[in-house]
């Protein structure tokens, strides 16, 4: 059991590691913080568009590597290179039709470059038999009150007061 | 309004229908199909659960249940622990994890909420998944996709409810009188069918979503920053071309961390101790 759970601790410390690899720019001129705290010590002024390598990420702020220094960058002072190249939304309406009709090359193409595994589409949805007994068993897997604060008393999440944003003046 | 009569005309012609009070219940279902079909009908809970469980029973038809009771249970706990901090803690709560590569999540009217397993493996935590489901809630209780079917008045899709109301209700009786369940079946169905349910929400919609479904994790104990994990994790991500990927469905995920960022501050002030749980979403979901 105990190797069990050191295996599970493993594979995510694997996990966050593998995803944490990954190349970011500034958006905006910031600074490197020496730790995940806006007073803390600067090490370097990073210009926008600076380039960083990500390492790990903790709450509003990101581990990142620039100009050979580690430290720690406000999150949404990072920006991801766009990866999406044919999305349904931006394709020409030529390979929307094709799409549509199920033989979009472009389409297919992206699809098997990202996942390599057909993903769910509009058309799908909209020709499928509705499946109750699926539903039912959906259902049966509700939580009801007292389980959901059992399981939030194991992980020993504080509720806190907060107020909604949405609620005041206009609903935007 | 030709049709609904024409419904109601049959009804009456099929045998044994004798044994139902036809008076009140053709009158009831008429008046509430007129209802549905004005804009500023406030759906009643019943209405909106059952509409809800139409739409579910419809989507689970294109997309399965993931076969994995370990993982439906896991995200209907965290879901509903998330849900008793919102604004309608006492809807029947449920989660489903359907398998699908496409990357996304669908609220349904009355409390369903379903997420795709391409989602939930791309996640690395359960403040992550918290956030992801959070959004989806903060959709249900603003109500947000019943005024996207009420305000599409292009389509048949209202007309079809009433209908299908008048008729499913004659055609029902016991414990379900005015049919409200084979209602909610059918008019999920069109609704899926006509393409209603599957456009885009209001980009505005989103933007509340997400604040809202912050505010809702932070309540909850997670790490408010769940929700922008994700919002990083998707504007790397390619969109699968479906045209259901969250890609496709919501505003460029560079655009909503910009309008999360002022909001954040204030919900950090309000938390003690947020949990970011990566080891117990790691027992539940394979790296």
């Amino acid at each position: 059991m105990r190797y069990r759970a050191l295996a599970i601790l493993l594979l995510a410390a694997l996990a966050a590691v593998a995803r944490a690899d990954e190349q970011a720019f500034t958006n905006r001129a910031t600074e490197l913080k020496e730790r995940a705290a806006p007073d803390s010590a600067t090490l370097a002024s990073l210009p926008e568009n600076s380039s960083v390598k990500v390492l790990a990420r903790g709450g509003g702020w990101t581990r990142v590597e620039a100009g050979g220094k580690s430290g720690w960058v406000n999150v949404f002072h990072l920006r991801f290179p766009a990866t999406v190249e044919a999305s349904s939304s931006s394709s020409s309406g030529l390979a929307s039709l094709g799409s549509a009709l199920g033989f979009g090359a472009k389409t297919e193409q992206a699809r098997l470059a990202t996942t390599g595994i057909r993903g769910l589409s509009t058309e799908d949805v909209k020709n499928a038999s509705p499946d109750p007994e699926a539903l039912a068993r959906m259902q049966s897997y509700r939580a009801d009150r007292p389980a959901a604060e059992r399981f939030a008393r194991e992980a020993k999440l504080a509720e806190a007061h907060v107020e909604d944003p949405t609620a005041k003046g206009s609903a935007k | 309004m030709k049709k609904l009569v024409l419904a109601c005309i049959l009804a009456l012609v099929v045998p044994g229908a004798e044994a139902i009070d036809f008076g009140s219940l053709v009158g009831k279902a008429i008046d509430t199909g007129r209802q549905l079909q004005e804009a500023n009908h406030e759906f009643t809970r019943d209405e909106e659960i059952a509409l809800g469980d139409g739409l579910a029973a419809g989507f689970l038809g294109a997309a399965p249940l993931r076969k994995d009771p370990e993982l439906q249970r896991y995200v209907n706990r965290v879901g509903k622990w998330l849900a008793l901090h919102s604004g309608r803690p006492d809807l029947p709560w449920t989660f489903g994890v359907v398998d699908t590569e496409t990357v996304n999540a669908f609220a349904m009217p009355g409390g369903t909420v379903l997420i795709t397993y391409g989602l939930v493996r791309r996640l690395s935590s359960e403040s992550e998944l918290a956030g992801a489901l959070a959004h989806e809630i903060a959709h249900v209780v603003k109500k947000h996709q019943l005024q996207a079917i009420q305000s599409d008045r292009s389509s048949q899709a209202f007309a079809d409810l009433g209908k299908g109301l008048a008729s499913e209700a004659i055609a029902r009786r016991g414990n379900d009188p005015v049919g409200l369940k084979s209602w909610g079946a059918s008019a999920g169905v069109e609704l899926l069918k006509n393409g209603v349910f599957l456009r885009p929400l209001d980009r505005s919609m989103e933007y509340e979503a997400d604040k809202l479904g912050v505010v809702i994790a932070a309540r909850s104990g997670y790490d408010p920053y769940g929700l922008v994990a994700v919002l990083e994790m998707l504007a790397q991500t390619k969109s699968d071309g479906s045209g259901l990927s969250v890609l496709d469905t919501h505003p460029a995920p560079a655009d909503r961390l910009a309008e999360l960022e002022p909001l954040m501050p204030a919900v950090e002030r309000e938390v003690s101790k947020p949990q970011q749980l990566e080891a117990r979403f790691r027992k539940v979901v394979a790296p």
